[in-house]
């Protein structure tokens, strides 16, 4: 199925309105379903080239669908977003260099003055000849979660083929750019390599989330425990621990496992697990429990949503 | 998180994107997908970049060896605004004789 109603009529967007009209009626000729009974394609192809003509034949809708403010059904396109919208944001990866607001280690910003200087001042331009650090090459990488959590692991295919080892550190964020010195392109005329700039996008987890440095988990608990306490097993990012639900909880509570959350390389305090509480019933009621709770039911009068109710009513 | 387009996706939304552009701006490196296990996938930023890009090509006019230069201008451009601004942040934040310092030596400048 064709999608640009010029090419439906054999045009070009610089056709005429005379040649729109003319090579409508060319394909008619040869498309329309009452003049080629026998031919089972024709509806199709008459409807794509009535449609083509019917966006184009008037001066108003070809222009817009020039200028790309409505599809080719004719249909508004949903509102641009343009580039600068993302290009200002502070974690676009396609940033240039480094700014004044390089992230993470001061050390790295010096680092990183020094190899400019060097690279002005090196040895390459007082010799003989032409040197010049080679290009630095860009890539983005998508990190599984724990492995962004945790710290790891992984190998970059290069599109020239071999790949590079990276070690994502632990806590790495969404959008963060990674620096390998030296894994960039050849320098020219005895320069030195360029570095590898790796931006990573952390794959989502379907048990955690991550809200800063903590870790985030829902956690279902039964009635029972729910009422009665108990210790239980929650995972953590570091492996399961044991946890303890206090007596009486209520679903929406949330725990906090101080220090099992993530611990960023240079960071003095790790992060907290936060577990929120999930009251669940259990799949099967048996006559037990319905008759105990029938009976608790006329002995107990207790209304959760008294005061909501109320206060949604002023 | 970011909804993430496979490259039909990218193709289907952007009028003027076809496979073999598409697969021009990967290698010119002007446009770096996101590799993950699925192959790579574009974020909006990518989305709203091609189409900057389709725009330099057909209504600009713009030879295609020339984007990846005009690219990184644009690049630059918006790392140096960045710059200037954090800068701006880091000088409101310092008493007033420094700031009126500097105001005086900027204007002492031109």
């Amino acid at each position: 199925m064709t999608t640009d109603p010029y090419a439906a009529l054999g045009l070009t967007k610089s056709a005429t309105a005379e040649e729109i009209k003319k090579a409508y009626r060319r394909l008619a000729r040869t498309s329309h379903p009452d003049l080629h009974p026998d031919d089972a394609d024709a509806i199709a192809r008459f409807k794509a080239i009535s449609a083509a003509y019917d966006l184009l034949k008037d001066p108003e809708t070809r222009a817009r669908f020039d200028a790309g403010e409505i599809d080719a059904t004719g249909a508004e396109r949903p509102q641009r977003r343009y580039y600068r919208d993302f290009a200002d944001a502070p974690d676009n990866p396609y940033q240039q260099a480094r700014g004044f607001e390089a992230r993470g280690d001061p050390a790295d910003i010096f680092a990183e003055i020094l190899r400019q200087r060097s690279r002005q001042g090196g040895e390459g331009f007082g010799g003989r000849g032409f040197a010049a650090p080679g290009p630095d090459f860009r890539y983005a990488l998508e990190v599984p979660f724990l492995d962004a959590a945790r710290g790891g692991e992984m190998h970059l295919t290069l599109p020239e083929g071999g790949s590079i080892a990276v070690r994502i550190p632990q806590g790495a964020r969404e959008g963060q750019t990674l620096r390998l010195r030296g894994k960039g392109g050849p320098g020219f005329g005895g320069g030195p390599p360029g570095d590898a700039l790796i931006n990573l996008s952390i794959r989502p987890h379907p048990v955690f989330s991550r809200e800063g440095d903590n870790i985030l988990l829902t956690l279902p608990i039964t009635i029972d425990e729910a009422i009665l306490g108990a210790k239980v097993t929650a995972p953590t990012i570091a492996g399961p621990v044991s946890l303890t639900v206090p007596k009486g909880a209520s679903s929406g509570r949330v725990l906090r496992l101080r220090g099992r959350g993530i611990k960023r390389a240079g960071a003095k305090t790790a992060g907290d697990q936060l577990v929120e509480l999930q009251i669940v019933a259990p799949p099967a009621i048996d006559d037990a429990l319905r008759d105990f709770l029938t009976n608790w039911r006329k002995t107990n009068a207790h209304d959760p949503r008294a005061r909501l109710l109320n206060e949604a009513a002023s | 998180m970011t909804d993430r387009l496979t490259e039909d996706d990218v193709i289907a939304a952007i009028p003027g994107l076809t496979r073999a552009r598409l697969i021009g701006f990967i290698e010119a490196e002007v446009v770096i997908p996101i590799r993950a296990e699925t192959g790579p996938v574009f974020r909006q930023i990518d989305l709203a970049r091609m189409e900057l890009l389709c725009d330099l090509l057909d209504d600009l006019d713009l030879d295609e060896s020339a984007l990846a230069v005009v690219m990184s201008l644009i690049d630059q451009l918006h790392t140096a605004r960045q710059d200037l601004r954090a800068l701006a942040r880091a000088l409101q934040s310092e008493p007033p004789e420094v700031r009126a310092r500097i105001g005086a030596a900027l204007r002492g400048a031109d």
